[in-house]
């Protein structure tokens, strides 16, 4: 078990399905968990308190309680979650963002305002880390060592796969894996419809399609061959399969899942185009969380306006490095 | 001696998990939880009786393979037969330690259960070779698509007047034990029947008991699943390599991604539509790729699928219900090899009248004859 305190910027789906995982798995316990987010109204902020996290408005608060920090919220709020908390990142922080399209450079530039050597790993996981089978890559920032990378790896790998990769192929994985279960929630939903049209009943046809699914995908990750090569034992000549296949090809079943994985893959850089703007448009951030932010000691809007240039934050001592 | 089922024995859990208390004296138990299987798989194999496979290709060596990794009989408790020596799968079931046979005959005289595992035009023609040496505690499973419990039965009281026949549909997962099967239960067959071949089937997957006539559906849906999920696979990782994914790990992701949705969805109370909602942030990059998806009707090409292959499997359902086989469907080679075994005739089309087929007669009394025990 990680004797390391970890902490949640942000208390959404994904927070609460890795808090889920985690304590699942047992590689930490809760009272070590900490999460923290100005919406106090969200759904999942219930289930992270009945599952015994520390839960906070402030994310300070979070960053003081924790080691590893995880920023799981939204691309478009990671520079102002940075310029608020960046003052109070410390040696021992690791900051571990799971925020689609946002580049580690562009983290350790803005963190570098604050301290000379922040140590920043960027991860793209998915939702079914809460049943601990999740698919989760990461890459490792210009400061973060190998002990770092290992023990994001213990962590990660307690709820699913889990694998360094080159920082450049992590929009390519958002596409398949990150956005994957969507595609497979789909698929099921249209699968039982398919089953409940020719009789079954609706339970029933989503339990088979669903186990279908899981079986056929545990087949293809315990065989050494190709998934065309299971396709094809499960297509007996003149048999029902064969004929339910090549309807699906007629109407190009897969190149619909190549331009989904792609199109994907394509928004997670345009999201990163607007996550590498150091300062967010005003119209993007809720009156109310702004105003609950500046309430927190040491931090001011300077220069805020309604200016094209959009919100930046600033600490009280904006440029002095702490030691 | 346990006062419990006579097929099963066990005389060795000394758990006692989900409630069972098991005694020495045997008094204590009452009736037969089927939460022993799961219980009892771990430590020792339960099912004392033989299990035969007519038919020796994917589907028997699929089922041989989550079997015994489920632990739940023994390999050397297993025939399997087949007039063809080269599939690819006999050496894999020889390996696993089956008895491998080229005589149905013999599968029949060594099995208790008998799974018929070939395919549905081959049916007829097998019940005719085996009918004779049908006994009272056979129980026959048939896992061939579309064909219904009243052919079987029909084919097999031309032998005796009580055959106990059993229906289900499975899929290959179930070689992983992550299987889905339904089940129907013939006329003769009894309530401890059911239970064995849901304990069987169990053991290597999702099992369910069902009405005879959604057996088709079920086929369309998770028989003919996987298929789906490895065509989805392939385009899956297609898509990842575009994007400039290796090869390898774009496979392992996404039969990891799919393989985790299916988990969650299984585990949850949740509607899939809900599950997909929670995986879509406002403006993010899976609203945008499920977009392109529903623009092309994703959606319907899997309810096409379905329903295609659930067609399918009732034409061949019309084609297993004659009770006779063209001679067209079978090679010449294996005929012969079936011919060759003692008191076994044909008659009927074999003399080119390519309408009436083929049907197997053997020298206790052609198919009209009843036999007596």
């Amino acid at each position: 078990p990680c004797r390391m305190s970890v902490g949640f910027i942000g208390a959404g789906q994904l927070a609460h399905a890795l808090v889920r995982g985690f304590t699942a798995a047992g590689v930490i316990a809760t009272h070590r968990i900490t999460a923290s987010s100005p919406d106090t109204d969200l759904p999942t902020v219930q289930g992270l308190r009945k599952l015994g996290v520390n839960f906070t408005t402030s994310n300070k608060e979070t960053v003081s309680q924790s080691d590893i920090l995880f920023l799981a919220v939204k691309p478009h709020i990671i520079p102002f979650v940075l310029d608020e908390i960046g003052p109070d990142i410390e040696d021992r922080h690791l900051i571990v963002s799971c925020a689609a399209g946002v580049t580690i450079g562009s983290i350790e530039k803005k963190l570098q305002q604050y301290r000379p050597n922040p140590k920043v790993m960027r991860c793209m996981t998915n939702t079914p880390v809460v049943v601990r089978e999740g698919a989760t890559v990461y890459a490792t920032g210009t400061h973060a060592e190998v002990e770092d990378g290992r023990l994001l790896e213990q962590l990660m790998g307690s709820v699913g796969y889990c694998t360094e990769v080159e920082e450049d192929l992590i929009d390519a994985v958002t596409g398949l894996s990150g956005s994957g279960p969507a595609y497979a929630f789909t698929a099921v939903d249209a699968l039982a419809d398919g089953g409940v049209k020719m009789g079954l009943p609706r339970r029933l046809a989503i339990h088979l399609g669903a186990q279908a699914m899981l079986g056929a995908a545990k087949m293809l990750l315990d065989s050494d061959q190709h998934p065309g090569q299971l396709k094809d034992n499960v297509c007996s000549p003149g048999g029902a399969t064969i004929h339910a296949l090549h309807v699906m090809e007629s109407g190009g079943f897969r190149s619909l899942l190549i331009n989904a994985v792609e199109a994907s893959c394509v928004r997670t850089k345009e999201l990163q185009f607007l996550a590498d703007q150091e300062k967010i448009s005003p119209a993007a951030i809720k009156k109310t969380t702004l105003d609950q932010v500046m309430q927190q000691p040491g931090v001011t809007a300077g220069a805020v306006g309604v200016r094209s240039q959009g919100i930046s934050m600033f600490s009280s001592n904006p440029r002095t490095k702490k030691k």
